[in-house]
Parts: structure tokens; sequence; C-alpha cells
């Protein structure tokens, strides 16, 4: 970790409402080049919505500013955050048949490196990143998430982040329903992201991944706030007591 | 008694038409059955299935179909692909372009329709009986290729026939698989440039016992075109057919298409996509005809449409009486691009026998908004995000078809993906 670093990304005042119902109520974080910060918190408190609203889904109202790199790109639709180095691993990866791995990503890697990137290339550089994460090449033909188990999706996440090679990456839930080869591979895939500098954020809801990728702050996330922050330890202490002892700070406003 | 105005369509010149393109008796005897079936004239109910979304009468020459026009030589072709066979239809004439050592060394007969000896063939599988235009286009037709394939021959590549459509075109393809042969035929229809034209055309196959035939129809002709194409297939026992077809120009297309199976064990696929913008409109109806047990069909039909496009598919699969132990599939999806786009997906099922395994599906949706900004996330702009989720779309089906046919038809489909 890098202190004098800028932040690679930070937001502030963020507020998410789906329809009528606020389900983000104010978050503030700061991640600089090369941090790993993990967010913990229980189910339903907003994760997702908070994940998937920076990125600019738009079925979200999003109040607030993001920045990236210095630059506010609160604006921005999603496909030109992602061109700035911005990236979503999804929760749950949606499928889009009929399109295979390689021909998306390498739309996908043209689009965000600005340049048409030669088939050759592209195909060398591809599975030399499907043989790091131990995948079988010949998921590179295959149909994007179309059939793909729970596992394999996520490794694909992990594909993409590393082919894509953001300034900062938000992975939510990419470690849930790994076996525990699956979840040492995508550790690496981390590890190797944050040892170029990309800034992650990590949503977990299991220490196990603690094990394998050294954060450097640990969020706790409850009813849509952030209502405590701490180092690695705060994980193994959620681990063991669960939620329960941080609801009287939720109720108060978080941190 | 109906207050529709009859519509009036002479067919003076059935004689002349024949005897000028040196024709048989056999032809001719066939062409005077098919007009006596369209004298007078009555075109189908709207209330019938196959013309609910389509006024037929859209479809009618507005004169004399068998009047006869000077034959137009026809624009070059430039082949730009290794090919068995090519063979070009236009202005009424054929013209065999290319024939390969192999088709010849191997006794691939390819010749203008109207030569043939016997027409003990033709009209067997599409009689004038089908229906009004496939009578009109057996009373008229002018401009036709036979394609004989001997048994036991296999040909490495493909057979193209291309038909251009003019003012009026009344185009007619026969194509005879002989048993245990194995190709592929490709009817490519085009033309159409001045922003007109109408086409009445039939297309018959005959599938010999246990050949495996591929026919692929695709029809990109320019915009201003109404055309109606009829294809169907009989595929004997033991045999395999594969049908494509791939929908792109025109104003208005109707195609009828399907096979029969007509014998124990034959296979059909079918595999369609069309994709339409503007105003165009788009009616497809498939067939397969279970006629025999053990018969096996599947059929996955693809519609994506922009602008005020609209679409109707109707797919009829029938199981004959006795058929037992007969399969068949029928998926239609459609995709709707924009919110003035419409489509119609009517599944017809007439299953007589016990002992049958069916299903279909029918889709019509819009974009997913997820997999939208799936794609977004990545740094795809919503446009590009548009195409490749159509292109998928489109190219799951298209990747049953034969290789190079399914990369030429996907190349189409990235070009209108270009322009919409
Ligand atoms: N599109 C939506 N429409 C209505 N409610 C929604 C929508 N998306 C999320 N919500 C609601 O917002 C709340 C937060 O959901 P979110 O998915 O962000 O939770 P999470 O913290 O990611 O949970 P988990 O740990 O289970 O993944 C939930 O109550 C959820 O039902
Ligand atoms: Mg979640």
């Amino acid at each position: 970790m890098n202190t004098n670093a800028k932040p690679t990304f930070q937001c502030s005042g963020i507020h998410i409402h789906i329809g009528e119902k606020e389900v983000v109520k104010g978050v503030d974080l700061t991640v600089l080049p090369g941090e790993i910060h993990a967010i913990m918190g229980p189910n339903g408190s907003g994760k997702s919505t908070l994940a998937n609203g920076l990125m600019g889904h738009p079925a979200y109202a999003v109040e607030g500013t993001v920045m990236l790199a210095g630059e506010d790109v609160s604006a921005m639709p999603p496909d030109e955050k992602a061109r700035k180095g911005m990236f979503l691993a999804f929760q749950y990866p949606v499928a889009v048949p009929g399109v295979t791995v390689a021909s998306f990503l390498r739309a996908a890697v043209s689009a965000v490196r600005g340049v048409d990137v030669p088939v050759r290339e592209f195909r060398k550089e591809l599975l030399a990143r499907m043989e790091d994460l131990e995948m079988d090449p010949a998921f590179a033909g295959r149909y994007l998430n179309d059939g793909f188990s729970g596992g394999e999706k996520k490794r694909v996440e992990i594909l993409q982040l590393l082919m894509l090679k953001p300034r900062f990456a938000l992975l939510d839930e990419t470690d849930s329903g790994l076996d525990i080869d699956a979840l040492k591979v995508v550790a690496k895939g981390i590890n190797a992201a944050a040892s170029n500098d990309t800034g992650l954020v990590l949503v977990t809801h299991y220490q196990r991944l603690l094990n394998y990728v050294h954060p450097d702050v640990v969020h706790v996330f409850m009813e849509g706030r952030i209502v405590r922050a701490g180092g690695p330890e705060l994980a193994l202490e959620l681990e063991e007591r669960g939620y329960d002892w941080l609801e009287p700070a939720a109720a108060a406003g978080g941190v | 008694m109906s207050a529709e105005p009859i519509p009036n369509l002479p067919l003076e010149h059935v004689s002349e038409l024949s005897s000028a393109a040196g024709e048989g008796r056999a032809l001719l005897a066939l062409r005077n059955q098919a007009r006596e079936a369209v004298s007078p004239l009555v075109l189908p109910a709207r209330a019938n299935h196959l013309w609910r979304y389509t006024n037929p009468a859209r479809f009618l020459p507005e004169s004399d179909p068998t009047a006869l026009t000077p034959i137009d030589v026809g624009p070059t072709w430039r082949l730009d692909e290794p090919l068995s066979v090519a063979a070009l239809l236009a202005g009424g004439a054929t013209r065999l372009v290319e024939m390969d050592a192999a088709a010849r060394k191997s006794g691939v007969v390819v010749e203008n329709l109207h030569r043939i000896s016997v027409g003990d063939l033709l009209g067997t599988i599409v009689p004038a009986s089908h229906g009004f235009l496939e009578a009109i286009n057996m009373a008229a037709w002018r401009g036709g290729v036979l394609v004989r394939v001997p048994a036991g021959v296999s040909l490495e590549h493909p057979i193209r026939l291309r038909l251009v459509a003019g003012d009026l075109s009344l185009p007619r393809v026969l194509v005879v698989g002989g048993e245990g042969s194995s190709f592929e035929v490709i009817e490519g229809h085009v033309g159409g440039d001045r922003g007109t034209g109408k086409v009445i055309g039939v297309s018959e196959i005959l599938v010999g016992k246990g050949a495996n035939v591929r026919y692929g129809l695709v029809q990109r002709w320019e915009s201003g075109v109404v055309g109606h194409l009829t294809a169907r297939a009989r595929v004997l026992t033991g045999a395999r057919f594969q049908m494509s077809i791939a929908s792109f120009g025109g104003t208005t297309f109707k195609a009828d298409v399907g096979a029969f199976l007509a014998g124990e064990g034959a296979e059909v696929e079918t595999y369609g996509v069309a994709m339409g913008g503007d105003s165009q409109h788009f009616d497809h109806h498939t067939e397969h005809i279970h006629e025999y047990g053990k018969t096996h069909s599947n059929l996955d039909f693809k519609v994506a449409l922009t602008g005020s496009a609209r679409s109707a598919y109707t797919g009829m699969i029938r199981i004959a009486p006795g058929a037992a132990g007969a399969e068949a599939y029928q998926e239609n999806r459609n995709l709707l691009l924009s919110e003035n786009a419409r489509a119609e997906s009517i599944p017809e099922l007439e299953i007589l026998t016990d002992d049958v395994r069916c299903s279909h599906g029918a889709t019509v949706s819009p974009l997913d908004p997820e997999q939208l900004f799936y794609l977004e996330s990545r740094g795809l702009p919503r446009l590009q995000a548009m195409r490749v989720i159509v292109y998928g779309f489109l190219d799951q089906t298209l990747a049953r078809l034969p290789q190079t046919t399914r990369e030429r038809i996907a190349a189409l489909v990235a070009a209108r993906l270009h322009t919409d």
C-alpha cells in the first residue's frame, strides 16, 4: 500500500433509492491504489444495491459523488465508468446466450483499452489468464454464463477482472458458493489485481476468504450504512459474534 | 354472397409461354390444370390461419404473369467461395454459372426446368392445390431449375442458386437428392433494386431414402419487394433434412416452408432467423408433417425487430394417426428492440396419435435490461451492447448450420445490425 497515493476511488454522500424506498443511506468510502477493503453485512442490508448503484444500474436512483482517480464520474453511464477504469463483479452474473466468453471479452477489452486488440494477441492473453485461474480453455468458446455453475460464473468474473485491469473493482460476493480450490484461485486473482494497483472492495459474508486475501480495512454494513470500520480482526469478531452487537451502532446512524 | 370485389387475374398466355420456353406437353398440362384451379380466382379468407396476419391480395401480380416479356440476361455473379454448382435465375432465364469437376464426374444434373422431359415429379410436393399463389406459380412460372444429385453422391461444396427478383418473378426450383446422397443447397433471393417487384416462388425438395440434405433459403431483397416463397421437402425413410431460412429484406415477405416426414426414421430440423426493421412486414409459416412413426423434428425460429416492423410466426406440427414414436419440438423466440415493433407467435399442433413426444414454446420480449447493464458495465456502449445481445440471440440458432453458411448469414446479421 502506498500511503502517499491519491485515492483511486472515492464516494461520498451516497444515497440510493429503489422506488420510494431508501436502501443506501449515506455511504462514504475512500480506496487507495492496491488497497483491499472488505464490506461485510447481513442479507438485505443494501450491499448489492450500493455496488450496482455505484456502477450506474438504471433501476437505482443514486445521489452523491463518485470519483475515480480524481475525476467525477457520478453522472456517467456504466459503459463510460468502465472505460474510466471501474469494474463490478456481479453477485449474480447474467447469461448472454449466443455470445462466447472470448468474443464478449474481446469486445470489452477493446472498448476499455480504446484499441481494437488483434485476435491472436488477444487469444494469447486470454489463454494465459485462464491458465492462471486454472480454467479449461474450452470455456473461451462457451456462451457467457450460460449454463455455468455458480463457481464457474465467479471464476469468469475474476477472469474479466484480470483481463480488463481496472483501477477500481467492486466484487460482490465473488467468494460465495465456491469450493475450497476455487476460493484459492479467486483469491489469487484478487491478490494479483491488488498488486497491479487496482483498488478493491470485496463484499463478502465469509471470513474464510480473508484467510487468503488480506484486507486493509473491514467495513461493517448494516441497514444501508457503514456502521463500523476496522482491521482484519473485525472480520473475526463478526464471525464469532454475528451482527447483533452492532445494532445500536446501526440504529445510531453509523460511523 | 360476398361483397368483396372479385380479384381478376388473367392467365391468357399459358400456351405461348410454355412453347416459347420449349416445354414438353407434360409441363403444359400441369400449367393448364393449375390455371383452372385459379379461374376464377378466389382469395383465401382472412380468417384462415395462414392469412390472418397478411392480406393475400398484396401478392397478386398487377398484370397477366403469363404475358411474355423479354428475357433479361441478368446480372453477372462473381463467385467468392468454392461451390459444387452455381446457377443463376434472373429475368426468367436460368444460367449455369459453375459446376466443379467433382460434381460433373459424379453425374450431378443441373437443368433448365422448362426443358425437363417428364413432369411427374414437378408439383408433387407443392401441388397447385396447395394454395392460390402456388397455383399461380404453377400456371405461370418462368425461370426454373432442376438440381439432381444421384444416389450415393456426396458433395463437399454447396450448391448455390441465386434468384434475382425483377418486376414480377415467378421462379420454380426442384431439388432431387438421390438415395443416400449428401449435399447442401442454398437458395439466395436477391434483387429488387428498382424499389419495387413482386415475387411468387415455389421450391420442392425430394430427399431420397437415407439421404442427408441441408437446404437454405436466404432472403435479402432490396426494400420495396413484396414476395411470397413456398418451400416443401419430402423426406423419405431414414433421411435427414436440415432447412434454414434467413429473412432480411423486402417490404412484405411471407414464407410458407416445411417438410413432410414421409418415411420411418426421417429427421427434419428447421432453423430460422429473421431481422426486420422500419415498416417491414414478415409472416413465416412452418410445417413439420409427421406422416410416419419414429420420425423426429426440431424447429428453432428467431425473430429480431426494430423500428415499427411486424412479424407473425405460425408453426404447425402435425403428427398423423398411426405415426407412433414421433418426436417434434418447436421453439419460436421474438426479440423486440423498439417500442413500436410487434410480433405474434402461434403454435399449431395437430397430434392425432398417442405415443408421441411433442413440445413447443414461444416468447415475445424486449431486450433484457440486466443483460444490457452487464455488457455496459464492461465498457460496451449501449448500441454495441444491444448489437452483441441480438447477434448472440440469432447466432445461437445459426450455430446449428453448416459452418460456412453460418458464417455468411452471421455476416449478413452483423451488416444489418450496423445499419439499423
Ligand atoms: N429491484 C428491487 N426492487 C425492490 N427491492 C429491491 C430491489 N433490489 C433490492 N431491493 C431490496 O433492497 C434491499 C437490499 O438488497 P441488496 O440486494 O442490496 O442486499 P444485500 O445486502 O446485497 O443482500 P445479500 O447479502 O443477501 O446479497 C433488500 O430489502 C431488497 O429486497
Ligand atoms: Mg447482495
